[in-house]
């Protein structure tokens, strides 16, 4: 892979996903683009049960979860535990999450490209490191409202 | 003159009372049963009625003067209704009204009663009017239309019911086969993700990704119809740019740049997946052929229209490599194949640098 754009920061990834194969492969993912994965559930119970250190600065989040549980519950504990952590929905029912996101900041549907997946990483990696981000939204990655105000200043360019 | 006076009218004729008075010979043959009743006397009975009463009612004129009129009323008669005549005498006026009634044998016919006080010059009331037509089979029609209406209406509501309770399955199954078609290509396209990243042989590994990039559009394809609002259309300029930013996006090339200038080119949705394949032939052919060892450059997408046809046109300005017509590779077949069934033709123009691959795309009919 090329050498990444001056504003690049290696990302600590926590990914909540009940689903192994795509755990696995967005776990791939995320270190292929130079990032490193913090942490890895299946519910909302093994998120409850992680260790605090390090913090993550992005939480990849899937709404359908293992035991019963769901993507909402983990972003609000997220916000509780981790406050700067970005918080990002992975799922294929994008519809079901509330018009504001909950406080969480933005969702990649399901079913992803490879493409698709990394220019969001990427875009998310931008906005993280130096906000707003350099590169201009990718379709893969909506935005949650709040955010969407913040980072889309740039965005209008010559998409 | 006004109804009020009407009085009158009666009056200007010169006539003798008794057996010769007009009026009174009226009221006694006509075919309308009628009674007159005197208030002044306790419980306002009958003083007299005539032959069409007694025919209606059954009952003699000896049965009948000197009595309340309740006495045609029975079990079935309708409380409310004959409140509202109580009240009209009371309050001395006019009502008209349909009663049932019964006769003496005991059967029952629709009274369409019609009650009025009669006023003397005092103005006071001296005698209270009525007149009764048999409205039984208006009534009965009435009944029997109400009837059949209020079973229609049940029949509806079931069948309303049973519909709803279907479409409620239905939808029930279309979410559940949707989540597993996405939850399907989003597996299909791990699996290939992990596959490739487990091959050592560069070869195959590049055929691998190939084949995972068509996966791909196909997923991506699907992804924007589940999150269009209409379902029935597919906008492939819109599909094109998107496709381009997210490979050049992936790829963290800085030093290509992606000009888009499109207007929207919609195709009914049955044509998405095969114009999806054949746009991402192109993309990829021009960013990582086209473009590639890292050579910078720029791609541009522009898409019009002129009523009858759409064009979209890709053009990039890498090494001016075009898809061999001959070449017996897939990336070739998939456009050749793909582009009929929506009568898509595509060109290949080398330019002085670069490559241009033109896309003509019947327009979609408005109407279907």
């Amino acid at each position: 892979m090329t050498p990444s754009p001056p504003a690049f920061k290696a990302l600590q990834v926590l990914i909540v996903e009940d689903e192994p194969l795509l755990a696995m492969d967005v776990e791939m993912m995320v270190e292929e683009a130079g990032h490193s994965v913090v942490g890895e559930a299946a519910s909302l119970y093994e998120v409850e049960a992680m260790e605090t250190e390090p913090a993550p600065d992005l939480a990849l989040v899937d709404m359908q979860l293992a035991r019963g549980t769901n993507g909402l519950d983990v972003s609000k504990l997220i916000q509780d535990r981790w406050p700067s952590a970005v918080i990002v929905f992975v799922t294929a029912n994008p519809k079901k999450i509330p018009d504001d996101f909950s406080g969480a900041h933005g969702v990649i549907a399901k079913p992803f490209s490879r493409s698709g997946f990394l220019s969001a990483l990427n875009y998310l990696g931008e906005g993280i490191a130096d906000p707003p981000p350099a590169s201009s939204q990718p379709s893969s990655f909506v935005a949650a409202p709040a955010v969407r105000e913040i980072w889309s200043v740039r965005s209008q360019m010559d998409r | 003159m006004s109804q009020k006076d009407d009085w009158h009218l009666t009056e200007i004729l010169d006539y003798e009372h008794g057996r010769g008075d007009p009026f009174a010979a009226a009221v006694r043959a006509t075919r309308m049963a009628m009674v007159i009743t005197d208030p002044a006397q306790p419980d306002n009975p009958i003083v007299f009625c005539n032959e069409a009463f007694q025919h209606l009612t059954g009952y003699d004129r000896e049965d009948i003067v000197g009595r309340n009129c309740r006495f045609l009323q029975g079990v079935d008669t309708d409380e409310a209704s004959i409140a509202k005549i109580r009240a009209a005498i009371r309050a001395e006026e006019s009502i008209h009204i349909d009663l049932l009634n019964y006769r003496k044998d005991g059967s029952t016919f629709w009274n369409a009663l019609f009650l009025s006080p009669v006023r003397g010059e005092s103005g006071d009331v001296q005698f209270f009017f009525a007149s009764q037509l048999d409205v039984t089979d208006r009534v009965m029609a009435q009944e029997t239309i109400a009837a059949q209406k209020a079973a229609v209406d049940s029949e509806v509501k079931r069948r309303t019911a049973d519909l709803e309770k279907a479409l409620e399955a239905k939808t029930l199954l279309l979410h559940e086969v949707d989540h597993r078609v996405k939850n399907n290509l989003t597996m299909i396209g791990a699996l290939l993700r992990l596959q490739v990243r487990a091959i050592d042989d560069a070869d195959i590994r590049v055929k691998l990704e190939t084949m995972m990039e068509r996966i791909d559009a196909l997923a991506t394809v699907h992804r924007r119809l589940y999150q269009a609002d209409d379902v029935t259309r597919f906008d492939v300029a819109a599909f094109a740019a998107n496709l381009a930013s997210d490979v050049i996006g992936a790829s963290g090339r800085s030093n290509i740049r992606l000009k888009c200038d499109i207007e929207p080119i919609e195709v009914r949705s049955e044509h998405a997946s095969a114009l999806g394949l054949i746009l991402n032939e192109v993309l990829t052919n021009a960013i990582k052929h086209g473009l590639r060892e890292n050579r910078a450059g720029s791609v541009s997408i522009i898409a019009t229209r002129d009523g009858e046809e759409a064009t979209l046109s890709i053009e990039d300005d890498g090494v001016g490599l075009i898809m061999d017509p001959a070449s017996s590779g897939l990336g070739h077949a998939l456009i050749k194949r793909l582009s009929p069934q929506s009568g898509t033709t595509v060109a290949w123009d080398r330019l002085p640098t670069g490559t241009r691959v033109t896309l003509r795309i019947p327009e979609m009919e408005q109407t279907s």
